[in-house]
């Protein structure tokens, strides 16, 4: 992309979440969630071939509508309350519109469809900011929020994130899809936890945006896209493909990874509270996600030459260097776990 | 209790540092001296305290036997892969120690846990090695499967069991096991009690394993190489068993009622599994079927709580770790000559290897429970406390015993004796490292039978 547009991409895109964070006003939200969606078109599509339009197409109807019915529930409580103030959506309708339209930017079940192929038209990059930085606003607005907003709806949403991301992704051979799943299953737990401790959304939030750098940075420097590809990944660079397997086990949530802290600290609370039942059934759909993270996790570090099964053999244009970002990010998704007592007196 | 596990974890530099040439002389010895010092675990000061403690670890009659056990079987597994090991690139060698060495400081670190979370949190650290040793170190396709079995199964039992600590956490206050062992037994009537107990039990029954849920073992240990077969052998079932003891003290009154249908299976999977052993093709598959028996013995004997069984199941644990162990190792020094498993197709080895026919013969008259080894006395406790809670287990177990017997022999006399295979026309001599691997596995155990009561736990 020519420097003038990309500046100008991405400098929106960091106008829209600030907007969105700083905003208090119910137009200025909206205002930075559009600034958002319009800011990360062109991004999108500057590639022209038809899967990335029609994956823009698909992202852009999904995104506006959800910021109409976001623009929609804030003009209700406007009406029936007469202000316009974020934190005090008191209108019980508003507060539910509202649920469902952030649930719909980020893609939770049942509002999950447009998210595996909107992701899997995208180059991984690209796809990369879709999963991560395009979440932070609606969650910005979901932590102001949570008082408000209606429990059973959120551990409804929560449950059904979980499942269907975990059942979803078992059929699929292409990462992008995959990564798309898991992006839904994380956020089913991140939802669910909501309205009794928003602490733990905001560092399960912090987590997922660090193991999926990582994941799709790992990705990118192996320049593969499908399982075919990512196969022979030991033979390019075998350290990092050790750090793939580490970074898809700890976002399949098994200790000692840090991956399992966010799970850790949910059930704890969900136990607090005597939700016992979603408790076991969000424990239990984890391992649904955990079971296709290792069957990638086979293909990519488990099973070496010489006997690559399903390898397609690729040409191998460029060195593989990892970069600060990728280790950083690696060293973060794997090593945390110990230092859980610091973090949770430090966030709550 | 630092003075061990801070050298085990400084095990991982001097692998990744040290030459070549002095890779494995160098781990092996290293981890002989930390196995060495470990041995100081055993003079504890009174019979049923804790000892060695800081705040987060300790060491009490229970856990002292398996981390001596654990800390004592690292040269041993170095040993052991030391001739499958060698023709890879070096930096793959000093990766398999080092996940060996992981095995052991996370199997440290669970053993010595005071509190449940942190047991917990190591009784899922240790299935991340064993399953990257089994599945990219294993030596067959059924690798992969066998790896996804082994993790599906322990998770599905212990996601449950995390829920069910943090529950207890929620009611009970702590879960420090220095503390649970004071607290009042709490009225558990309701059905969502009886759920409580089943998450807290199953994790631990499938580990261990119960006969019901044991189809991951054959495949794992089958399929992993042969550190790996060694330490789920001798270790990461007796994690179940320990995990057990452990929380059992918490579960009563509800124990008494619904142990029944564990207990059935336990007692049952003994007969059933023993007599699969006696119509396996496959020699390593015998040896896993054969654990998964001994192991019903163990998990019949914690669901019964008294203190015979109790002694018992340790005396058994330790004593089944060292043997069974010792027979895989036993396993693999046919299958480095010949590549095959099959028991058919290494016949005959007394004439090739006859002082390995000792070792053969020493191992399964321990195997088949011999007075006066410690098997034996595991056994015997555990039968006979068994009895006591219903007089009509003895058929079963004694006829468990009978087949024990039974398997053993026929696993000695297929390998053993017999005409020498014809095809077998160079085997290699056995190794100094051979015997050596098998007297470091049989020499404790002779040594046990002078002193059970290192081994026998609070009675």
């Amino acid at each position: 992309m020519n420097p003038t547009t990309s500046t100008i991409t991405i400098l929106s895109l960091g106008l829209g979440t600030t907007l969105t964070f700083i905003g208090s006003h119910w137009l200025l939200i909206w205002m930075g969630l559009e600034i958002n969606t319009l800011a990360i078109i062109p991004m999108m599509i500057h590639q022209h071939h038809p899967r990335a339009v029609e994956a823009t197409t698909k992202y852009f109807i999904t995104q506006a509508s959800a910021s109409a019915l976001l623009l929609f529930a804030s003009v209700t409580n406007a009406w029936t309350t007469g202000q316009w103030n974020l934190t005090e959506l008191l209108n019980p309708t508003s507060a539910t519109l509202t649920t469902i339209a952030l649930a719909l930017k980020i893609g939770l079940a049942p509002l999950h469809f447009w998210l595996p192929e909107v992701l899997q038209g995208l180059d991984l990059i690209t796809g990369l900011i879709l999963s991560t930085w395009q979440k932070l606003a609606p969650f910005a607005i979901l932590l102001q929020l949570y008082p408000l907003l209606n429990p059973n709806l959120l551990t409804l949403l929560g449950i059904l994130s979980t499942i269907i991301g975990g059942w979803g992704g078992l059929n699929q051979t292409q990462l992008r899809k995959i990564l798309a799943y898991s992006s839904i299953a994380n956020l089913g737990w991140m939802i669910i936890i909501l309205h009794y401790n928003p602490n733990l959304t905001q560092l399960n939030l912090i987590l997922y945006i660090i193991m999926t750098l990582t994941t799709f940075l790992l990705f990118n420097t192996f320049n593969s896209t499908k399982i075919n590809s990512i196969a022979s990944s030991s033979s390019k660079s075998p350290l990092l493909s050790i750090m793939a397997l580490m970074t898809l086990l700890s976002l399949g949530g098994l200790p000692p990874l840090s991956g399992f802290m966010p799970k850790w600290l949910i059930l704890q609370e969900l136990t607090k509270q005597n939700l016992i039942i979603p408790a076991t059934i969000m424990a239990i759909t984890a391992l649904l996600s955990l079971f296709f993270y290792l069957r990638l996790s086979y293909t990519t570090t488990l099973t070496m030459n010489p006997n690559p099964l399903n390898m397609s053999s690729s040409w191998r244009t460029k060195t593989i260097n990892p970069n600060l970002l990728l280790t950083m990010m690696a060293s973060l998704s794997i090593l945390l776990l110990p230092l859980t007592p610091a973090i949770i007196t430090t966030i709550m | 209790m630092l003075k061990i596990l801070l050298p085990t974890i400084m095990l991982f530099p001097t692998t990744w540092l040290v030459s070549k040439k002095w890779l494995w002389p160098t781990s092996l010895g290293h981890s002989l001296i930390i196995a060495l010092l470990s041995l100081s675990w055993f003079k504890w000061n009174s019979d049923i305290s804790w000892d060695f403690s800081n705040q987060y670890l300790a060491i009490d009659p229970l856990s002292a036997p398996l981390l001596v056990l654990t800390c004592w079987l690292l040269p041993l597994m170095i040993l052991a892969s030391q001739n499958h090991i060698t023709p890879e690139p070096i930096i793959r060698q000093r990766t398999y120690i080092t996940l060996l060495i992981s095995l052991q400081m996370f199997l440290i670190l669970a053993f010595s846990a005071t509190e449940m979370i942190m047991f917990y949190i190591m009784f899922e650290a240790t299935l991340i090695p064993t399953l990257i040793i089994i599945t990219r170190w294993g030596n067959q396709t059924e690798r992969l499967n066998a790896g996804i079995y082994f993790l599906f199964y322990t998770l599905i039992g212990s996601l449950p069991l995390l829920i069910a600590l943090l529950a207890l956490q929620n009611n009970s206050g702590t879960l420090s096991m220095m503390i649970m062992q004071y607290s009042q037994p709490s009225e558990l009537l309701l059905w969502a009690d009886k759920f409580w107990w089943m998450a807290c039990i199953m994790a631990f029954l499938v580990k261990m394993p119960l006969y019901g849920v044991h189809l991951w073992l054959p495949k794992a240990h089958v399929e992993a190489p042969i550190a790996g077969s060694m330490v789920l052998a001798a270790i990461l079932l007796k994690l179940g068993g320990y995990g057990m003891m452990r929380i059992i003290v918490m579960l009563n009154p509800l124990t008494k009622e619904m142990a029944y249908p564990f207990m059935i299976l336990a007692i049952w999977g003994i007969i059933m599994t023993s007599s699969i052993c006696l119509r396996q093709t496959d020699l390593k598959s015998l040896i896993a079927y054969s654990s998964v028996s001994h192991m019903g013995l163990v998990a019949g004997a914690i669901l019964i709580q008294t203190p015979w069984s109790f002694a018992g199941a340790i005396t058994l644990m330790i004593a089944h770790g060292l043997i069974s162990s010792a027979l895989f190792c036993l396993a693999n020094t046919n299958y480095e000559r010949i590549h095959s498993r099959t028991l058919l197709l290494a016949r005959g080895i007394q004439v090739a290897l006859p002082l390995m026919a000792t070792w053969w013969f020493l191992t399964n008259l321990a195997n088949l429970a011999l007075p006066p080894t410690p098997n034996l006395m595991g056994e015997l406790l555990i039968i006979s406390s068994l009895f006591n809670w219903s007089n009509w287990t003895i058929t079963l177990t004694g006829l468990g015993v009978l087949i024990t017997a039974s398997y053993s022999l026929y696993m000695f006399l297929m390998t053993q004796r017999g005409p020498t295979q014809s095809h077998i026309t160079s085997f290699n001599p056995s190794y100094t490292r051979e015997h050596l691997l098998l007297t470091l596995h049989l020499t404790p155990m002779f040594l046990l039978i002078l002193k059970p009561e290192l081994i026998m736990g609070w009675t």
